[in-house]
């Protein structure tokens, strides 16, 4: 009697493993023996929105091309072994190219370069793999996708510019301290500003909102002369514009944020923010699948493409929100 | 390796074997039968489960886990539970990075990162056996303080550790095990010499049945449970190295899943929670079922949403074959 209550159990195992298998996708067949390609994707947590957009670009890309694609998400932006053992599963099924986008510089990297030693593409997007880690393992990248973080920071810091007239004292709010992003999108604002603005201070706000509404209202009652702030991403630019309202002077001091999330581009549009540079995950998704697309038809790809990036203010930002997650406006795409 | 209970052989009588079938150890079989099943119904759905590739690859995914799961099994044995374990590790890795940053020869930084994880350990089992608090809050202590070290000392940054040799850790090997992996096999072989074969061992599976009489068996019983907590701390430093050699960088915020699997890999290796039962095997084969459940989800295209449920199922399921054991 006792015996066959665990065996029901054991029985019921199965079947739930079974049946909760069968949720999925029909199994990949891995060698395109239906005539088209199929491509695998492993990109970080679908836990942020930034990441669902990107996943929905490639989505959209493979189904207008007709490839089959089959995408895997960490499970968290820490999961980094996670990740790696993802891509592994992947790598063996022999998918005709792989997309990328690797929570750390490192993670992915043995997987990849056992990918690349059989000759198949790896197309990197977003996050680059480290160029140091890639070479000792012998890893050669077939193209790298994603947003010129300076440039960003640059377009940020011209549009502060014609807000502010040309002068004026500015705060400065980055990410984690030493982050790589957040480094490279506050000096290419600063290149652009140098000599015109003065940057009293700059901060590191860990990328959080509730950190950024902190640090910006103890800015705000040490120098009340602070005429605008530039946030490394748009979750700190909403909590500033936040401690920005608490004191008293919403609408009197431009915040400009990077990112284009659409709670950013509402705040722009409310006039609650001042500008975003929008990026877009979706367009870098999309830019993946057309990399290898282009990489198994055997065409040349760049080494380097840059995604597309666009200054938000109140003047676009209604049109913004209604082509969103999708870019706003044309622009060049070298993988097209 | 071969579990102390072995299948009973078979008998020509029906009856007879029915019998029999109900005196197999079947907490202890459940990981192993539940691999099996595993194994085929994937193989079923997904061609090339079973391929040599993926099966490496399934083994290479593991090695960490399973390292952690032989320190969970010594603690779990004894009635205790470890929720150190991951954010231990972490420092041990994170310790690791910075000696290795400062020019140290990577085999010697490992090693320092080795002595700071066990030195946890130490601190988890003195509190405990002397200080005489609940090793749950004891080890919710730890697993905090472990973490923000790690932080602190890293300043929140990762530290990239690349070196030829740690690469040829986990992708070298012999046939379908790399070397991560068989450091992984080799500590359980090791481990279950010490849980069957040594006094300690046997002092370990007594404290976990009743520490009263086995202290009144004149059995040293802090010596014991602080024991137990040294090599789980020690164990997660060994860990620290695959860890780091696996993703190619120090994280201090990093892989906070594996204190959940490492104790999910005892209960589906049938070591009763209460402490006095518990092999090394089968947590071992419950480490490798836990990676192989992930690796077939990824394979068949279930979006990532469905796999820490599915993983959650099978789980409880097998806490019910433990369940219905006498």
């Amino acid at each position: 009697m006792q015996f066959r209550t665990r065996a029901a159990t054991g029985a019921l195992a199965a079947l739930s493993v079974v049946a909760l298998a069968g949720c999925g996708e029909d199994p990949q067949s891995g060698t395109g023996t239906d005539g088209g390609s199929s491509f695998g994707a492993v990109i970080k947590g679908l836990d942020n929105p930034f990441f669902q957009q990107m996943e929905q670009g490639i989505d959209a890309q493979a189904q207008d091309s007709g490839v089959d694609i089959e995408i895997q998400a960490a499970a968290s932006i820490t999961d980094t072994s996670g990740q790696a053992d993802k891509l592994d599963a992947m790598a063996q099924q022999g998918f005709d190219c792989y997309v990328v986008n690797p929570i750390s510089g490192t993670n992915l990297v043995q997987g990849l370069a056992r990918i690349a030693a059989e000759g198949t593409p790896v197309v990197n997007i977003d996050s680059p793999v480290e160029a140091d880690a890639a070479s000792k393992a012998g890893l050669e990248i077939s193209t790298y996708i994603g947003t010129d973080n300076v440039e960003a920071g640059q377009k940020a810091g011209e549009t502060m510019l014609e807000a502010l007239g040309g002068s004026g004292d500015v705060a400065l709010v980055g990410g984690i301290s030493g982050d790589v992003t957040s480094g490279a999108r506050l000096d290419g604002f600063t290149q652009a500003v140098q000599g015109k603005l003065n940057i009293v201070q700059t901060v590191a706000a860990d990328w959080d909102r509730q950190i950024a509404l902190t640090k910006a209202t103890d800015i705000l009652s040490a120098n009340p002369d602070i005429k605008g702030f530039f946030a490394a991403n748009d979750d700190m630019a909403i909590g500033i514009a936040r401690a920005v309202a608490n004191a008293g002077r919403a609408g009197e001091i431009p915040i400009i944020g990077v990112d284009g999330i659409e709670d950013a581009l509402k705040a722009v549009e409310a006039g609650d923010m001042y500008a975003t540079v929008a990026q877009y995950p979706y367009a870098i998704g999309e830019m993946g699948v057309q990399a290898c697309q282009k990489a198994t038809d055997g065409g040349d790809l760049p080494e380097n493409v840059v995604a597309p990036t666009a200054v938000v203010t109140k003047d676009n930002a209604g049109e913004a929100l209604e082509a969103f997650p999708a870019p706003f406006e044309e622009f060049e795409n070298p993988l097209e | 390796m071969a579990t102390t209970q072995a299948a009973p052989a078979a008998t020509p009588s029906a009856d007879d074997s029915r019998r029999k079938l109900s005196e197999l150890p079947w907490p202890e079989l459940a990981s192993t039968l539940g691999l099996i099943a595993l194994a085929v119904i994937f193989a079923i759905a997904n061609p090339g489960y079973l391929s040599e590739g993926n099966v490496s690859a399934i083994l290479q995914a593991a090695a960490i886990l399973i390292v952690l799961t032989i320190g969970q099994t010594f603690v779990v044995a004894t009635g205790g539970i470890d929720l150190s374990v991951a954010s231990t590790m972490t420092l041990g890795a994170i310790v690791l990075g910075e000696f290795y940053a400062l020019g140290w020869n990577i085999w010697l930084a490992a090693l320092a990162g080795l002595v700071a994880a066990t030195l946890v350990g130490v601190v988890n089992g003195l509190v405990i056996s002397k200080g005489g608090i609940t090793d749950f809050i004891v080890t919710l202590g730890t697993l905090s303080a472990a973490s923000g070290l790690a932080l602190i000392i890293a300043d929140g940054k990762k530290t990239t550790v690349i070196e030829p040799s740690l690469i040829k850790l986990s992708v070298n090997g012999i046939w379908l095990f790399s070397w991560a992996v068989i450091i992984a096999l080799g500590l359980a072989v090791i481990a279950h010499v010490v849980l069957f074969h040594t006094r300690f061992g046997v002092h370990v599976l007594a404290i976990g049945g009743s520490a009263e009489s086995s202290r009144s068996l004149g059995i040293r019983v802090w010596m014991v449970k602080t024991g137990v907590y040294v090599i789980s701390a020690a164990l997660a430093g060994v860990a620290a190295l695959l860890v780091v050699a696996r993703v190619g960088a120090a994280e201090p915020a990093a892989n906070t899943a594996f204190l959940l699997n490492s104790v999910a890999a005892v209960v589906l290796g049938g070591v009763s929670l209460f402490g006095g039962r518990a092999t090394i095997a089968a947590p071992v084969m419950g480490a490798i079922l836990l990676t192989a459940l992930v690796n077939g989800l990824t394979r068949v295209g279930l979006s990532e949403f469905y796999q820490p449920l599915t993983v959650g199922v099978v789980v409880v399921l097998a806490a019910f074959l433990t369940r219905f054991n006498r």
